[in-house]
């Protein structure tokens, strides 16, 4: 019996003594992240597995529930990642297409975890190493490669062969990596790129630019504008000096399509080269394959390890940096446009977070959910609907399962029963305390704070199944953490004045509302919450990081009262609802906020939903609340806000 | 021992501690091949394929310190041997440094003043 | 046989220090962890990132090996036990461990990655915020022992250890340490909630085995440190010398990565403020106190 992602290798005695540690240390990736694990009660830890943080470190991928296509397409991509001798466990659900089949397989919960490791860890003992292992590959793993001529590199063309100007033999090259993965091309960095055209032009500017390096560029209408040499931003139509250094301006030729080159984001887009010295050809564009093609040709001596030919020019730096962004402070870098996610340890899991990075500033970025619901939802049966809403929203199962109820049971004119009303409330309330703990954890392992991943992770698994005693009985572990949280030095400093809401912000909601002021609450208007002494409580610390873990601190405990005041807590269960027909609106405020469900009934089929959710408009914060930011500023901000990916409808 | 020996000595323990980790390599090459496959070796990033090259013209927001380090790092060259003579030479060692410092504190002061000391 | 008995000594501390990291952060104490990851790393293929900076990449994690063992080659464990007792040898501890900031960056810089790339310039601005903090205090160190002899400032502590004779800067380069060592909470480089990995990111089977060593030994490096420029060293009662020092050692070790364990990982900005708005005006008026504490009492 061998592993699917067996390693190449003689299976020896070394080799089996090798499998067999590897098989009692063994760490995991999870698919789609740590805490959905959580939500299911697994705690992967307990089963002797060590979370890593990035594929290369991992040797099982475990995989929990049924994944959507786009988070499919990420799990491939890490598994291939990962290091030989890997394995994959999947949990309550399907083998994700794009993997291999599974090596161990088995249901969502802890004891069959448990069995499952031991048989996993069998595996790995015994199959570590074949001699002839099969290779992993999958449709989003191939680089599409498309075929450029060395002279003319406008032709691109999808097969081999030759270029329809020059005749020349076209050369092939991986699409989507414009700069410095060319083949062909020596291997350096972009900065060398740059100064090795820049010098190339000084050396050369009196040189007779041959057939090949005039046909096929159009001359484009040009005009003359001045720079200062020290600050590239101050740019004039006119002659005349900087009004930041009082130095004269330098003038430059400026083609036609500057507007495009205004708007770089990825550097190695756009490198057209004018310069003063070539005003013999005006407006000359310049693509830089073409011009390493030149270079090659006509200069052979030249030295291509990039040495540095800044001080050879006057105006190299601005030359040089002309087509970069700026930043801030007026300096042009290179911007890197980097994922986050979908499988990243400081964010939600199927969360994308693309932040275009600026050194380690983030110039921009934005979120996507990659497994949100989709808006339209097919027709069916009650209970099937019941159920496939709780599944869907992994983070919060027991919420969306009471808005279902609560939607369908009001459509089919059913009363509430303040008996069930009550544990359903309860219910609801140990979700908030188990979410907002998960929400806790979560901060720990972004900040690297294993204390508080720890605890707030051992309390979360007690909550999940508690019962109204045992509640009351963690009110002393609560409150210990509460009172902790408040005392821990740094933690202040590090979440203070971070993702605070941009002014004249509305429509936010739970939470992330409620920690900046604003009384935003369904509960409020709940008799059965009246009765058991539910009063809306606000953050006054403002609406930062800060002041939403001190609202979350505050809203377990305030669930605990509530469910002190409570009942049991039930697990909401549909009602007999018949062969009715109707139309309703409910609302639950679940622990991330307001979540809203419209709903049509028909002979006791649900035919139609609109689902509203809390997470699809916290979503659209995380560019105003990255941009500008520190990138781990940024990623507390988005990991303030606790998104459920799950609840982002598309 | 004298100072030569030291010095070889500490070039023996580094030239050792290299040629454990070329004997630590070898044995792990002799575990078997490394099985090349698609997308293995792109830089690992989240589960997202980023085959884009990263180098480049990196911002290094702490410039304004990384300057007023260059003045403090010299200095420290300086104190080390005033240091070591410091009790023999007594009250006048500690003059002259003290005024040396003072200098280069009121320098920490005038960019702290000129907004050197933040993340830019 | 002083060799073997000083990295005999490197390594055991070592070990106890993994196996009290795996407790710590597993809650289950396991003395032949260690042993089991150095074998798992051993098994697993140690991948090339395409397009590397191969000269850097190898290079980074041999070099941080190397610095860290060189770093506790200076310094004494018991009269004798060292392996040079350089007449620079508390300069000699600074410049070998101002090569972890090379390691670093070539780490960072080698595998074309952005999360490593990012990790790597991370640490420079740390390097920035900390280095001052080991040198300054150092000096002072050297001010009362009227040498830069490792066994002389040892020997300078006999009546007095310096965390009492100078508790301020024993404060500022045990924090600086834990910087330079990039243990949580200054673990900016590798950051595993910001950068997944940072530096360590790309590092796969042996290679990731040395670099974890690396930084194991780099830990007890500066552990040893502290316990030499401040904690008397080899002094104590009863117990044999190398015995107290080890147990200072592994105390010092256990109580950095305790600090981890329950703090938050602190801000790149913070700590480039604190260090150098609060940091370094402690660090001088520290060689200020002894200065005139060495005048004042003979």
């Amino acid at each position: 019996m061998t592993i699917a992602g067996a390693r190449k290798g003689r299976p020896s005695i070394v080799q089996r003594l090798v499998g067999r540690a590897q098989a009692r240390n063994l760490s995991c990736l999870i698919v789609p992240g740590p805490e959905v694990a959580l939500a299911h009660g697994l705690d992967l830890a307990a089963a002797g597995m060590r979370i890593a943080a990035t594929p290369r470190d991992a040797a099982v991928l475990v995989v929990i529930g049924a994944l959507s296509r786009k988070l499919d397409e990420a799990t491939a991509v890490l598994y291939a990642q990962m290091p030989r001798p890997r394995a994959v466990l999947v949990l309550g659900g399907p083998t994700p297409s794009s993997l291999p089949p599974a090596d161990v397989s088995t249901d969502l919960s802890q004891a069959e975890l448990i069995e499952a490791t031991g048989r996993l860890q069998q595996a790995l003992a015994e199959g570590a190493f074949t001699a002839s292992p099969e290779d992993f590959d999958a449709s989003v793993l191939q680089a599409r490669i498309e075929y450029v001529c060395p002279m003319h590199p406008e032709v691109v063309e999808d097969e081999p062969g030759r270029c329809p100007k020059c005749g020349m033999d076209l050369v092939a090259r991986e699409a989507g990596a414009e700069s410095g993965a060319t083949e062909g091309m020596s291997e350096h960095d972009h900065n060398h790129h740059h100064e090795h055209h820049q010098g190339h032009d000084h050396n050369h500017h009196d040189h007779d630019h041959d057939d090949g390096h005039q046909q096929g560029h159009a001359h484009e209408h040009a005009r003359t504008e001045y720079v200062c040499p020290m600050h590239p931003q101050v740019v004039q139509d006119e002659p005349g000096s900087c009004p930041k250094c009082g130095m004269d301006l330098v003038a430059r030729v400026v083609g036609a399509d500057e507007g495009a080159a205004e708007m770089p984001l990825k550097h190695g887009d756009h490198h057209d080269h004018e310069h003063h010295e070539h005003e013999r050809h005006q407006g000359h564009d310049h693509e830089h394959h073409h011009e390493h093609g030149q270079h090659k040709h006509d200069h052979g001596g030249h030295d291509h390890s990039g040495h540095d030919h800044g001080a050879s020019g006057f105006m190299s730096m601005v030359e040089v940096t002309k087509d970069l962004p700026r930043s801030a402070d007026g300096l042009a870098m290179d911007w890197i446009k980097v994922p986050f996610g979908p499988v990243f340890p400081g964010l939600p899991g199927g969360l994308r977070l693309t932040l275009t990075l600026d050194g380690d500033g983030v110039a921009e970025g934005q979120a996507t959910s990659l497994v949100g619901m989709s808006a339209v939802t097919e027709e069916g049966a009650a209970e099937t609907f019941v159920e496939r809403l709780a599944t869907a929203m992994a983070l919060a199962p027991v919420s969306y399962r009471l808005l279902a109820c609560r939607a369908i049971e009001q459509a089919a004119g059913l009363k509430e029963d303040p008996a069930t009303a009550r544990a359903r409330a309860c219910a609801l309330e140990r979700e908030r305390i188990a979410s907002h703990l998960g929400w806790l954890a979560q901060l720990g392992r972004q900040l690297s704070f294993v204390w508080l991943m720890r605890r707030a992770t051992t309390l979360q698994l007690k909550t999940r199944c508690a019962n109204r005693e045992q509640l009351v009985a963690m009110r002393p572990a609560l409150w210990a953490l509460n009172v902790r949280l408040e005392l821990t030095p740094l933690l202040k400093a590090r979440l203070k004045g971070i993702g605070a809401l941009p002014g004249g912000s509305h429509d936010f909601r739970g939470p992330v509302a409620r920690a900046a002021g604003s009384a935003e609450d369904v509960r409020q208007a709940d008799t059965i919450y009246r009765e058991l002494g539910f009063e809306i409580r606000t953050g006054t610390t403002g609406g930062d990081a800060w002041g939403r873990l001190q609202q979350r601190l505050m809203e377990i405990m305030a669930s605990l009262d509530l469910i002190e005041a409570g009942v049991d807590p039930g697990m909401p269960t549909l009602r007999d609802i018949g062969s009715t027909s109707g139309i309703s609106e409910a609302s639950v405020e679940t622990p991330r906020g307001r979540a809203a469900l419209r709903l049509t009934l028909e002979h006791g089929q649900v035919v139609s939903v609109e689902l509203d959710t809390a997470c699809s408009h916290h979503i659209g914060l995380v560019a105003n609340l990255v941009e500008g930011r520190e990138l781990g500023d940024a990623l507390v901000a988005v990991g303030s806000l606790d998104l459920s990916p799950w609840e982002v409808i598309s | 021992m004298s100072a030569t020996q030291q010095y070889l000595l500490l070039l023996g323990l580094m030239l050792g501690t290299v040629g454990v980790v070329l004997c630590l390599y070898g044995l792990a090459r002799s575990m078997g091949p490394t099985h090349g496959e698609p997308g293995k070796d792109v830089p690992a990033s989240a589960g997202v394929l980023s085959r884009d090259p990263v180098w480049g013209r990196y911002h290094a927001r702490y410039y304004g310190y990384a300057l007023l380090f260059l003045a403090f790092d010299m200095e420290m060259a300086y104190m080390y041997p005033w240091a070591v003579v410091y009790k023999q030479e007594g009250l006048v060692a500690l003059l002259d440094m003290g005024v040396f410092l003072a200098i280069l504190f009121l320098g920490l002061l005038y960019g702290w003043s000129q907004g050197a000391l933040r993340r830019q | 046989m002083t060799i073997a008995a000083v990295l005999l000594a490197l390594m055991v501390s070592a070990w106890l220090l993994a196996v009290i990291e795996a407790w710590l952060s597993t809650g289950r104490l396991r003395p032949v962890a260690p042993l089991l990851a150095g074998l798992s790393h051993l098994g697993r293929e140690s991948l090339l990132p395409r397009k590397p900076d191969r000269l850097f990449f190898e290079t980074a994690p041999v070099l941080l090996l190397v610095v860290a063992v060189l770093g506790a080659a200076v310094l004494p464990l018991a009269p004798g036990l060292v392996i040079a007792d350089l007449a620079t040898g508390a300069l000699f501890v600074n410049a070998a461990l101002a090569y972890v900031l090379v390691a670093l960056i070539m780490a960072g810089w080698g595998p074309n990655g952005a999360y490593a790339m990012v990790g790597g310039w991370r640490f420079l601005g740390q390097l920035i915020a900390y280095a001052m903090l080991i040198v300054m205090p150092i000096t002072a160190v050297a001010m009362r022992a009227e040498s830069l002899l490792n066994t002389a400032i040892v020997a300078s502590q006999a009546s007095l250890w310096n965390i009492v004779y100078q508790p301020l800067g024993f404060v500022l380069f045990f924090i600086a340490a834990m910087a330079l060592a990039f243990r949580a909470p200054f673990d900016l480089p590798t950051a595993p909630g910001e950068l997944a990995g940072g530096v360590d990111a790309e590092y796969t089977g042996m290679r990731l085995a040395v670099l974890r060593l690396a930084r194991l030994v780099l830990v007890i490096t500066l552990a040893t440190a502290t316990t030499v420029f401040y904690l008397g060293g080899w002094h104590g009662p009863l117990l044999p010398p190398w015995a107290w020092s080890l147990i200072k050692t592994l105390t010092v070790a256990v109580s950095m990565l305790l600090a981890g364990h329950y703090l938050p990982r602190i801000r790149e900005a913070d700590l480039l403020s604190w260090c150098w708005k609060l940091g370094i005006p402690l660090a001088l008026l520290n060689i200020l106190i002894v200065g005139l504490m060495i005048l004042v009492v003979p």
